[in-house]
């Protein structure tokens, strides 16, 4: 089977307002995408995935024909993959799928999304009509809600503190600061903040606080995914996609305490569960953890060869709409054992310098998360990184951000509560 | 193959307007400048027009196989399912047990006590709209005793820097119930022990800066809804 390879892309950047349309909005990370490849015909491009969240935020279906047809790319097959906040992640795994199987060459992944054309307390509702309506949804959480829950089970079970919290919001808002497509650098400008600034943020639903929250944002970015064949043709630098895993768990968070699907899956972080706590019928990952995506990543480690993922990888970009999960997740992707997350942050191994870096684009809290283009742009990022060209993308100024050398990467992104989404190592050669 | 109407309690009537009235047209404009492209530093100005749609519209949602436990709300009743091959008791309730091994077994319906104890929680400082008045709350995921899920709902009379998990709540319906999950809430039963791990309580600087946090939702609540949502 062939090798597929990243060979380019383009981000119009992230902010709570953009009043271009959305296809204007594609148009412009498109446009950028070309002028990185030369040699492509845009004739050459065998197929698009559309890549967005929600319909009901624009009061438009279908808008995946609108933006095919606005890029003049309308004669060519095109998909939608739709699975909330794994949306993007899915959309570039499915093209990679695609490739794999031999049937494209060459495969548009475009996503976007535009989450300001109602104020602020809808576009909240609207996104938590992604959680179980006649459940989750009725009693008021929505995700803030939703998340902080999980979060303070993890809490309550590990031991990591409020500051902890605080220190991955500092983190990942400070490598923001370089990013020209970042919401974060739009809204705030370029001045570091400190551990003072996360506590003075105002508190959302505890522990969360507005720095520890992913942005409502609207923006665009796109990438192109191509077969060994043809990668050669358009650059000298491929980034090749080395292993992709997929995973799913339950709708409703409440029920995973008693899911059977997971009993015995994962023995060593079943005995990691606290002998104090009460034990669930299945304690892994119960509520505390983000099972779905232990399964994609272990798929995509089994793929790409990975036995030990924090001295194999150089950087990591993980889908975090709050401060908490992105720890989570760092026993999830096997960066640490379970409940030994709170080191990683602790010790400075996910700072820029660090062991492994996590969100050098500032993701999803400070980069911004339009749904449908998140996990695209922060791909984007990873290639960047991969084939050095942060200075020259980003400007001079931010050498401090590119990982010199770095040859590995982990994209990991989800959907829900941790209840769909994917993982995926990207390489260089 | 017919359907029988048993209760009719439909509001349609009410909200029609309401509906006819937001059919998306244009009820208002604005013309901004804003910027223009795809990367900061290099961005340009332009006009854009921007106008206002309004929409509205009333969903007909059937509950399908777990009607029954919504009617039992309207009743003051929980009613949860249990798998008749693992035993697995579902509150929320699966017309279906998930259980792998018991192949879509289709499930009993059980009353459960109205007792259950918080899984977890979090404390809401902000939220959407319909939910602002209420301000500040807590959202717990309650495991009702006899169940082995966990049921999400609000805490009431207990002050939100006194929630934990493991606390044990006794579950109460409010006075009209509507059939939706809102019609129930927990609230504390016996005493309030946070135990030592307990997330929030095990630091008490954490407390303070909680209880401080919350003085601004109440004084905000307060100003806007004319409530006073302090648990005393």
């Amino acid at each position: 089977m062939t090798k597929v390879a990243m060979i380019g892309g383009g981000v119009s950047r992230f902010d709570v307002n953009r009043r271009e349309v959305a296809e204007e909005l594609v148009a412009q990370a498109y446009r950028q995408m070309l002028n990185d490849l030369p040699e492509l015909e845009t004739r050459d491009i065998d197929a698009v995935m559309l890549s967005y969240f929600s319909d009901h935020l624009n009061q438009q279906l279908c808008m995946g024909w609108i933006i095919q047809d606005y890029l003049g790319l309308g004669t060519k097959p095109g998909y939608r993959v739709e699975s909330g906040g794994a949306t993007p992640v899915d959309n570039i795994i499915n093209a990679y799928l695609l490739i794999k199987s031999g049937y494209y060459d060459l495969i548009l992944v475009a996503g976007w999304e535009k989450m300001s054309e109602v104020d602020t307390a809808k576009t909240n509702e609207f996104i938590a009509a992604a959680s179980d309506t006649d459940w989750d949804f009725t009693v008021g959480g929505y995700y803030n809600g939703y998340y902080a829950a999980l979060e303070v089970r993890h809490m309550h079970l590990f031991g990591e503190t409020e500051e902890d919290l605080h220190r991955i919001a500092v983190k990942d808002h400070n490598n923001a600061i370089e990013n020209p497509f970042s919401q974060w650098r739009s809204q705030h400008g370029m001045g570091k903040i400190t551990l003072d600034d996360a506590w003075s943020s105002r508190l959302i639903c505890w522990p969360y606080r507005t720095l520890n929250i992913a942005n409502i944002s609207e923006g665009a970015a796109v990438l192109l995914l191509a077969s060994e064949k043809v990668a050669k043709k358009y650059t000298d630098s491929p980034v090749w996609i080395e292993g992709v895993g997929l995973g799913t768990d339950s709708m409703r968070p409440g029920d995973r305490l008693a899911n059977w699907a997971w009993k015995g899956l994962y023995p060593e972080d079943e005995g990691l569960y606290p002998v104090w706590a009460k034990t669930p019928l299945t304690p892994y990952p119960e509520m505390s953890n983000f099972g779905s995506m232990r399964f994609a990543a272990d798929a995509a480690y089994r793929d790409a060869g990975i036995e030990n993922p924090i001295k194999e990888l150089d950087l990591a970009e993980i889908f975090a709409p709050y401060s908490g999960v992105e720890l989570t997740l760092w026993e999830d992707m096997r960066f640490c054992k379970r409940g030994e997350g709170k080191n990683l942050i602790r010790e400075g191994i996910v700072e820029n310098g660090g062991k492994l870096p996590t969100q050098l684009s500032g993701a999803l809290t400070a980069q911004g998360h339009p749904v449908g283009a998140s996990s695209i742009a922060m791909a984007n990022h990873v290639f960047w990184q991969l084939t050095e060209q942060i200075p020259k993308v980003y400007g001079s100024k931010a050498s401090s951000i590119q990982q010199s050398g770095a040859s590995k990467a982990l994209l990991q992104g989800h959907g829900g509560t941790g209840c769909q989404g994917g993982v995926i190592i990207f390489g260089r050669d | 193959m017919t359907e029988k109407s048993i209760v009719d309690k439909s509001a349609l009537e009410e909200w029609i307007t309401w509906a006819r009235k937001g059919n998306w047209r244009p009820v208002g404009y604005r013309i901004v400048e804003a910027p223009k492209g795809p990367k900061l530093g290099e961005t340009t100005t332009e006009r854009y027009m921007i106008v206002e749609r309004p929409h509205g519209v009333t969903y007909q949602h059937s509950y399908g196989l777990v009607s029954k436990f919504f009617e039992g709300l309207l009743n003051k009743e929980l009613w949860g399912t249990v798998c008749p091959k693992c035993g697995t008791t579902y509150c929320p309730p699966r017309a279906h047990c998930w259980n792998p091994e018991c192949k879509a077994a289709e499930c009993e319906w059980r009353r459960l006590p109205l007792k259950g104890e918080v899984w977890t929680y979090t404390v809401m400082l902000f939220s959407a709209t319909a939910f602002m008045e209420q301000l500040p709350f807590v959202l717990a995921y309650v495991k009702v005793e006899g169940a082995d899920t966990a049921l999400p709902m609000q805490l009431r009379e207990v002050r939100p820097e006194d929630a934990y998990i493991g606390m044990k709540v006794d579950i109460r319906f409010i006075e009209d119930p509507r059939g939706e999950l809102m019609d129930l809430y927990g609230v504390p039963s016996g005493k309030i022990e946070p135990p030592e791990h307990a997330a929030l309580q095990r630091n008490p600087e954490s407390v303070e800066r909680l209880k401080k946090d919350l003085e601004s939702t109440y004084a905000f609540v307060l100003k806007r809804f004319g409530r006073d949502n302090r648990v005393r």
